[in-house]
């Protein structure tokens, strides 16, 4: 169930990506330096929000890396623009492709990590409540428990 | 019964919850020694023409979740206004920058190195044509004998909601600008 949700978010985002890059290039205004920069920081904007979700800080430094590599193939493409315009336009798709694939693996990650903090968290109040109703318990039938330890003491006296 | 069991839920659930804890950003500039000092090597703050200085900025996030952290460099003189805490130096060419992706509780480190290629006049100051990074830049910013330039380093993030760098990070209430300088004579 989850696999087709994350499946069908991924296929969402692939498809807004396409539409929006299309929009782009038709626009004639963009160069793909600034829509590798703009997926850039779509991508950011996912990953940052499945770190909010609580994602671990091991799937957020991975994502991290891809973004950054995504940032150098960028980097790339800026320097070898006065000079080889095709060379850059190679960079910049790298860095687009980057951005996209990172922004999917980011979205799947979310998606396990909202429903980790929810099971996290019902754990977390399950533990309370049973904790705090174990204490009243405890507190309220205290004298029961004394009760009892003292006929145990004196069934012993007299069997002694 | 009820009120017992709402106290007890509550203290277990307090223990169990995160402390809060208030965010920052620390960073600093590296010498090649590894320190926060000898720049240039033991040679006082002189650099000589070509000399080819390798130092790397070292920038900790720790504000909660993951950056996109810009540093700005400017070239500026003894006379060239300061950042500060709540704006950077915008009258001060910038002369290049760079940005990182850094996940929370994690430290990054940004290389930074230059030369300075040649010293030229200039209405009577010496201009500075530098490499930094690999990248040639020419600063239009002079200094009388080529003495007291002097680094502004700008710490910058990437904020979603206005969706550009912004000076600085986001605090507790306000932005907090962050800068750093180093000074050096082109000897």
């Amino acid at each position: 169930m989850r696999f087709r949700q994350s499946a069908f978010l991924g296929t969402l985002l692939l498809l807004t990506f396409s539409i929006s890059a299309t929009t782009d290039n038709v626009s004639g205004q963009s160069t793909p330096i600034d829509i590798a920069q703009n997926k850039i920081v779509q991508a950011f904007q996912i990953v940052n929000q499945a770190d909010l979700d609580g994602a671990s800080p091991a799937a957020i430094s991975q994502l991290a890396s891809n973004l950054n590599l995504a940032l150098s193939y960028e980097q790339s493409a800026i320097q070898l623009l006065p000079t080889n315009k095709t060379g850059s336009g190679v960079y910049a798709s790298l860095s687009l492709n980057m951005s996209t694939t990172t922004a999917v693996q980011a979205l799947n990650v979310a998606s396990a990590a909202r429903t980790q903090t929810l099971l996290s968290q019902l754990g977390d109040y399950s533990l309370a409540v049973a904790s705090g109703l174990g204490s009243t318990l405890l507190v309220i039938e205290f004298h029961r428990v004394k009760n009892f330890v003292r006929r145990v003491r004196l069934r012993r006296l007299r069997l002694d | 019964m009820a009120s017992f069991s709402l106290i007890y839920s509550s203290i277990t659930y307090y223990a169990l919850s995160k402390a809060p804890s208030q965010p920052f950003i620390a960073w600093g500039v590296f010498s090649p020694s590894e320190t926060l000092s000898n720049y240039f090597s033991g040679v006082g703050m002189n650099v000589t023409t070509h000399k080819i200085l390798t130092w790397h900025f070292e920038v900790t996030n720790q504000m909660g979740s993951i950056q996109y952290v810009g540093v700005v460099y400017r070239l500026g003189n003894s006379t060239s206004n300061n950042p500060n805490a709540t704006a950077p130096a915008s009258a001060t060419p910038q002369i290049g920058n760079t940005s990182r992706f850094i996940p929370n509780g994690q430290t990054a480190a940004i290389n930074f190195t230059w030369s300075i290629n040649s010293e030229n006049q200039a209405g009577g100051l010496v201009v500075l044509n530098m490499t930094i990074n690999g990248q040639q830049v020419f600063s239009p910013i002079g200094s009388v004998k080529g003495l007291k330039f002097r680094f502004f380093f700008e710490l910058w993030t990437y904020d979603l909601a206005a969706n550009s760098f912004l000076y600085g990070y986001e605090g507790p209430g306000s932005r907090i600008g962050n800068w750093l300088q180093i000074w050096f004579n082109a000897a």
